[in-house]
């Protein structure tokens, strides 16, 4: 049986996304060219996730298995359109930032996956903190993603300056490919480390 | 059958209680999103427009109404006189569907000051390039006496290349304002001195 300190804390390191629970990379790779673009996105998909995991977990009973992805479709829609307007409202600049990435919030397989795989099989509370861990969990993997690649790449931190004379910022970081290779290096660091600790970990 | 039944209903009660949520949230948050888009868009593209703080030309501002279409139209006046306006009307047949988009007046020059792109829903990277200013100059100094149109089709405005829909979409919204202009030209300066006067 898994405690609730279990379900806390598996998101933030054992099942993290997107290295070990290898879903959402999408965003992950598109959003990270600045930290606080990381952290914005991070944090609209936690609210995203408890909330479709809370809702999604009240109706499990309700819900048929016949029409159950198109049910969890159309909660998490509603939700991401939601997070949308609130950041249009109350973060415009940030929303404007993130482009289309907040609506495609909807087909992050992150929140379908939690749905189907906790949401969709276990009591509302649980579900609640299951989906604040993997989106917590999302949220520090992004900023960390953002962080290195906008001070590599921009010689900033969260838009301040951090450069001293002299620094080249290497522009390739903010680019695609330089997503790409961080979140590589970033993933071959995990592993690692995790090998030198003796942990055994699956990669899903 | 009750399975059926019973599959449509609860879908139908989801999409229900969606439905009702979301208009909720857009009542509340509608005037929210609207003072927002106009700091942080309309503001900054009246600024381009007319060279003037954004602050003070968001509240010269009219509401115009032609049968049923609403045309916000901003103004700037020098000596008493309106001398420039800014329309702002939507240009169907996008790829993603209407652009709106807002055209500088001078009113003593008969022409155009400027386009600017407030709302779009084009594909990034190619019909979004309408934000381009090697696009929109090319509507510094455009005539207003007729209507304009791309270079393919005889005008003088060059379309960008991979993104015809979104340039007609521009072209559409740009003739809409011409046309508003040549037909309801002093209607609209009335109501501007109509506001004008109330203290």
């Amino acid at each position: 049986m898994t405690t609730y300190k279990q379900v806390f804390v598996h998101g933030l390191w054992k099942d993290l996304p997107p290295f070990r629970l290898v879903l959402g990379l999408c965003p992950a790779l598109a959003v990270t060219a600045s930290a606080v673009n990381g952290l914005g996105m991070g944090l609209s998909v936690i609210f995203v996730l408890v909330f479709s995991n809370m809702f999604i977990s009240m109706l499990r009973r309700i819900i048929p298995d016949k029409v159950r992805i198109a049910s969890y479709i159309v909660v998490i829609a509603t939700l991401v359109v939601l997070v949308e307007m609130l950041l249009k409202a109350f973060f415009f600049p940030l929303s404007q930032q993130l482009g289309i990435y907040i609506p495609l919030i909807v087909v992050n397989c992150i929140i379908l996956g939690r749905a189907e795989a906790f949401a969709s099989r276990n009591p509302v509370l649980l579900s609640m903190i299951d989906g604040f861990s993997v989106g917590a969990g999302f949220t520090i993997s992004l900023t960390i993603l953002g962080s290195l690649r906008e001070i590599l790449g921009a010689g900033c931190w969260f838009g301040r300056s951090i450069a001293w004379e002299g620094f080249e910022p290497f522009t390739f970081m903010v680019k695609a490919p330089g997503a790409f290779i961080c979140l590589g290096i970033l993933l071959g660091a995990m592993n690692l480390y995790s090998r030198k600790r003796g942990e055994t970990f699956i990669q899903t | 059958m009750r399975e059926i039944i019973r599959l449509a209903l609860v879908l139908t009660l989801i999409c229900a209680i969606s439905a009702a949520a979301l208009t909720i949230a857009r009542n509340r948050l509608g005037p929210r999103i609207e003072k927002q888009n106009d700091f942080y868009v309309r503001g900054p593209a009246l600024s381009r427009l007319f060279g003037q703080p954004a602050q003070e030309l968001l509240d010269q501002k009219i509401s115009f109404t032609v049968e049923e279409d609403v045309y916000p139209i901003f103004y700037i006046q020098e000596d008493g006189r309106i001398t420039g306006l800014a329309v702002e009307a939507a240009g169907e047949g996008g790829y993603g569907g209407p652009v709106t988009v807002m055209i500088g007046l001078d009113l003593d020059r008969k022409e155009a000051l400027g386009l600017e792109i407030i709302l779009h829903n084009e594909t990034p990277g190619l019909g979004s390039q309408i934000e381009k200013s090697g696009f929109r100059n090319q509507w510094k100094g455009l005539s207003i006496a007729e209507p304009a149109d791309l270079r393919s089709q005889g005008g003088q405005i060059d379309a960008i290349s991979g993104a015809t829909y979104s340039s007609k979409a521009v072209m559409t919204g740009t003739n809409r304002i011409i046309s508003l202009i040549s037909h309801h030209r002093e209607e609209i300066l009335a109501e501007i001195r109509e506001t004008e006067k109330e203290p």
